[in-house]
């Protein structure tokens, strides 16, 4: 029933093409695996409301499939000193209500990002900003209190009309920004349905509806696609399912590497794994292949260090060490871990080596791995445990306590190489839950934030990566695929990121 | 009879506040911050510092769980931490489609178990009765979530005649716009609640069938039975008119206690057919820690299961009169 109704959609959008033209297509319909929390740009903090929040909103700059910031609400950027950045925003911006954006737009939305008493998920991101002034109608000033080089790859942040969020409109639940499409209606838990702006800059999009459905479920999900009922299904997805589709000549596959890392966070700070060449025979126990290519079934890659190889910082010669038994044997033994009383369990001065191996329940894939992981300890003789609970409990009230010995965990949206090293693996950081220092680290991830030069940057962070691959506080097991599925009968525009946004499917998604 | 009700409604109240000091604790007891959630992969320490001190995590407990009991008196649930809405308004906007996901998985469980049950005490030992208990042993043992995917692949992927997610119109109204000769919403609805409805009501089915067998297998050894048979009423009549209605006795307080399964199963059925009511709802709160959501939640649950167990005492009356409520 429903399959056929789709039919007729992609009839009537055929005969609205031969017709006006405007549209290329009528409506798609994706699937979505959480629903929105709210959909305020300022204070998204899941996926979807990201990716919705990315369509309502329009950011200074839009990051392109390839991580690069081209201009969209702003016309063009320069920075007269290091710690400041000016942008001049496109003459006759208006928000869907037709409300002018002006300077003082933006400096409402990044003023309101930054203060304490907003918290705004990302406000992390955002601490260098000391203060913003609007020059004119159509200049804003940044000014920095140290050089901020990933600044740029986070302003796609959607900026919000203040005259409305100040005077009672409701962001959470009735956004107004001035993206390339407006909230028609939202059903909690159920649907968002969003419909084509005719105020976005670059014109009216390819789409003329949008239907968001939430699917919790991850193979109910792909079998609602294979239903019909979805036009459009993307990560995360189970394995099964990835690799079935990707064979399957009648479903259009965009498969590419994505944003994120799965790792093992080693607590440093922990007597047992103080010793680097205590972390570097662990991780020689790590067999990334197995993992990777049979638990994951080869969606994801093995990664070989803390930069993503799609990233301008990324070096092949930085190796971390890789599966290898007898070597993490013969490490243990020259650390004194040697089986003495012969009961099959490594020991040392009468003790025996016994380690806990963590991570959190809802990812099935996550749980086989730390099972996996405990028996290729337990045969190299360490006593091992595994410690599996539900997210926040695991995350909040674990590893961020820094109660963990090696936990499995991830860090995504990865756009900047920053993002998941400065906070994590600086001295004191906020984020440094395995409580990591080495003064050399501290000053190269200094510089890789500072530093204005790409070429500075990158060489600053390819020591710190072999540093990092040498010392072992994280080791990255592997690099995150990310996975985009559609009909190509009902799918017209089809150009994926990394980030899985939505814009490349309305036909927004190129630089312009 | 009203004193028996108000009485019974009375009893709701320490009842009550027992769940919400249960709910309370044991929220205490689990780790996990919802500051830290909300906050997300780039939170900053202070940031969640903040958060916490905003949200008033850093009370003692006693002040915490004092002023919750103060604006629930003035009918005040709380507000979402992660859905920036008032809990009540949340809960309500889900309500509908649970209780109505649960009342027809209900119908369709009572009518397929006494059915199944009847005939299958009807020919006690014969193929029908195997078969029919065979189908129950397969109801209680299959696990929810897998008959759920199970259907979806083989109506929706499959043969393509349902839908495999989401709600249309309310039934209710859908009803309404059917008596005024538009029937295409009612049929749509129906698609779309046949396959959840379906999977949520086989297990107790098959509890109900196996209940109904037996008691109805009691009843037919009785001597009124024996005397309806010696007077020559029919087969049919005899089952249907005089043994049923004695055997439903026992059934009837099982499905009360049903209900209150199914609503927990509709945790699980909502989750995988995008059925937005309040199991799915439960499902994210917990994962998000979203305290005031989660203690509204459990309450709303409570009031329906004990509103659902007084019906069910009085529908026990009604079904046998030797049956006095003071």
């Amino acid at each position: 029933m429903k399959k056929k109704l789709m039919t007729g959609v992609a009839i009537a959008a055929l005969t609205a093409l031969t017709a006006t033209a405007t549209t290329a297509q009528e409506s798609l319909v994706i699937g979505a695996d959480v629903d929105v929390g709210t959909l305020d740009p300022r204070l998204a903090r899941d996926t979807t409301a990201y990716r919705v929040a990315n369509l309502i909103s329009a950011g200074l700059v839009h990051m392109t499939p390839s991580l690069e910031a081209v201009p969209d609400l702003a016309e063009s950027w320069e920075s007269p000193s290091p710690t400041t950045v000016v942008f001049t925003l496109r003459d006759g911006l208006t928000f869907s209500d037709g409300s002018p954006l002006t300077a003082e737009d933006v400096a409402y939305t990044f003023e309101t990002i930054t203060d304490p008493d907003f918290n705004s998920p990302a406000r992390g991101l955002f601490t260098p900003i000391e203060s913003i002034d609007v020059v004119d109608d159509l200049t804003v000033r940044f000014n920095l209190s140290t050089p901020y080089a990933p600044l740029l790859s986070y302003l796609d942040i959607g900026i919000v009309p203040s005259d409305y969020a100040e005077n009672g409109g409701d962001m959470a639940l009735e956004p107004i920004g001035a993206g390339p499409m407006v909230l028609q209606s939202w059903t909690r838990g159920s649907e968002i349905v969003l419909a084509a702006s005719d105020s976005y800059w670059a014109g009216a999009p390819e789409v003329g509806e949008l239907t968001l459905q939430v699917v919790g479920d991850n193979s109910a999900r792909a079998q609602a696609f294979e239903a019909g009922d979805l036009d459009v299904i993307q990560s995360p997805l189970s394995p099964n399912d990835i690799q079935r589709y990707a064979a399957d000549e009648s479903v259009g596959s965009e498969i590419m590497a994505g944003l994120g890392v799965t790792y093992l966070n080693f607590n440093t700070a922990d007597p047992l794994l103080a010793d680097p060449q205590m972390r570097q025979a662990l991780a020689m126990l790590v067999d990334q292949d197995t993992i990777v290519n049979q638990i994951y079934q080869g969606v994801d890659q093995v990664a070989s260090s803390v930069i993503l190889p799609s990233s301008w910082a990324f070096d092949a010669e930085v190796r971390q060490p890789t599966f290898d038994m007898a070597g993490a044997v013969a490490m243990l033994a020259e650390l004194g871990w040697t089986d003495s009383d012969g009961d099959g369990l490594l020991d040392r001065d009468g003790e025996t080596l016994s380690i806990e191996l963590s991570t959190h329940s809802e990812d099935p894939n996550r749980v086989q791995s730390v099972e996996y992981l405990q028996a290729v300890f337990q045969s190299a003789g360490i006593d091992t445990n595994v410690r599996i609970t539900d997210w926040p409990s695991f995350s909040t009230g674990y590893v961020q306590q820094s109660e963990h010995q090696i936990a499995l965990l991830g860090w995504l949206r990865i756009t900047d190489p920053d993002r998941m090293l400065f906070s994590q693996l600086t001295t004191g950081g906020g984020l440094n839950w395995g409580g990591y220092s080495n003064a050399r680290v501290d000053e190269l991830l200094l510089t890789g934030r500072t530093a204005l030069d790409q070429d500075a940057r990158a060489a600053a962070y390819r020591e710190a990566a072999q540093i990092i691959a040498e010392e072992l506080p994280y080791y990255i097991i592997s690099y995150q695929g990310y996975q985009l599925f559609y009909d190509p009968e009902t799918v017209s525009v089809v150009e994926t990121s990394p980030r899985g946004g939505f814009r490349g499917l309305i036909g927004m998604g190129a630089s312009e | 009879m009203t004193d028996y009700v108000i009485r019974r409604l009375l009893l709701f109240v320490p009842m009550a506040i027992g769940i919400v000091i249960v709910t309370f604790c044991l929220l205490l007891l689990i780790p996990g911050d919802p500051a830290a959630v909300l906050l997300g992969q780039d939170a900053t320490p202070e940031g969640i510092a903040t958060l916490r001190e905003a949200l008033g995590l850093n009370d003692p407990w006693y002040i915490r769980l004092g002023s919750y009991f103060a604006n629930l008196l003035r009918g005040d649930m709380g507000y979402s931490i992660f859905q920036s809405a008032p809990v009540s308004d949340i809960i309500l906007g889900r309500l509908g489609a649970t209780i109505e996901l649960a009342v027809v998985a209900l119908l369709i469980s009572i009518v397929f178990g006494v059915t199944l049950g009847v005939l299958a005490a009807n020919r006690q030992g014969g193929i029908v009765d195997a078969i029919a208990m065979l189908i129950a042993q397969i109801g209680i043992s299959m696990p929810v979530y897998w008959l759920a995917l199970l259907l979806m692949l083989g109506f929706a992927v499959h043969l393509g005649w349902l839908p495999a997610i989401g709600r249309e119109e309310p039934l209710i109204s859908a009803l309404g716009m059917a008596l005024t000769g538009n029937v295409q919403p009612l049929l749509d609805s129906l698609a779309h609640i046949a396959l959840p409805a379906i999977s949520l009501a086989l297990n107790s089915a098959a509890i109900i069938s196996r209940l109904v067998r037996t008691s109805m297998l009691e009843v037919l050894r009785e001597d009124f039975v024996r005397t309806a048979k010696a007077k020559g009423v029919r087969r049919g009549t005899v089952i249907w008119r005089h043994a049923l209605r004695n055997a439903l006795l026992p059934v009837v307080s099982v499905i009360g206690l049903r209900f209150g399964a199914l609503l927990g199963g509709a945790i699980l059925t909502e989750t995988i057919f995008a059925w937005p009511g309040l199991g799915q709802l439960t499902i994210s709160a917990i994962s998000q820690r979203d305290l005031p959501l989660i203690q509204g939640i459990v309450l709303t649950f409570a009031l329906i299961y004990a509103s659902v167990t007084l019906l069910v005492d009085l529908l026990y009356a009604a079904v046998d009169p030797r049956i006095r409520l003071r």
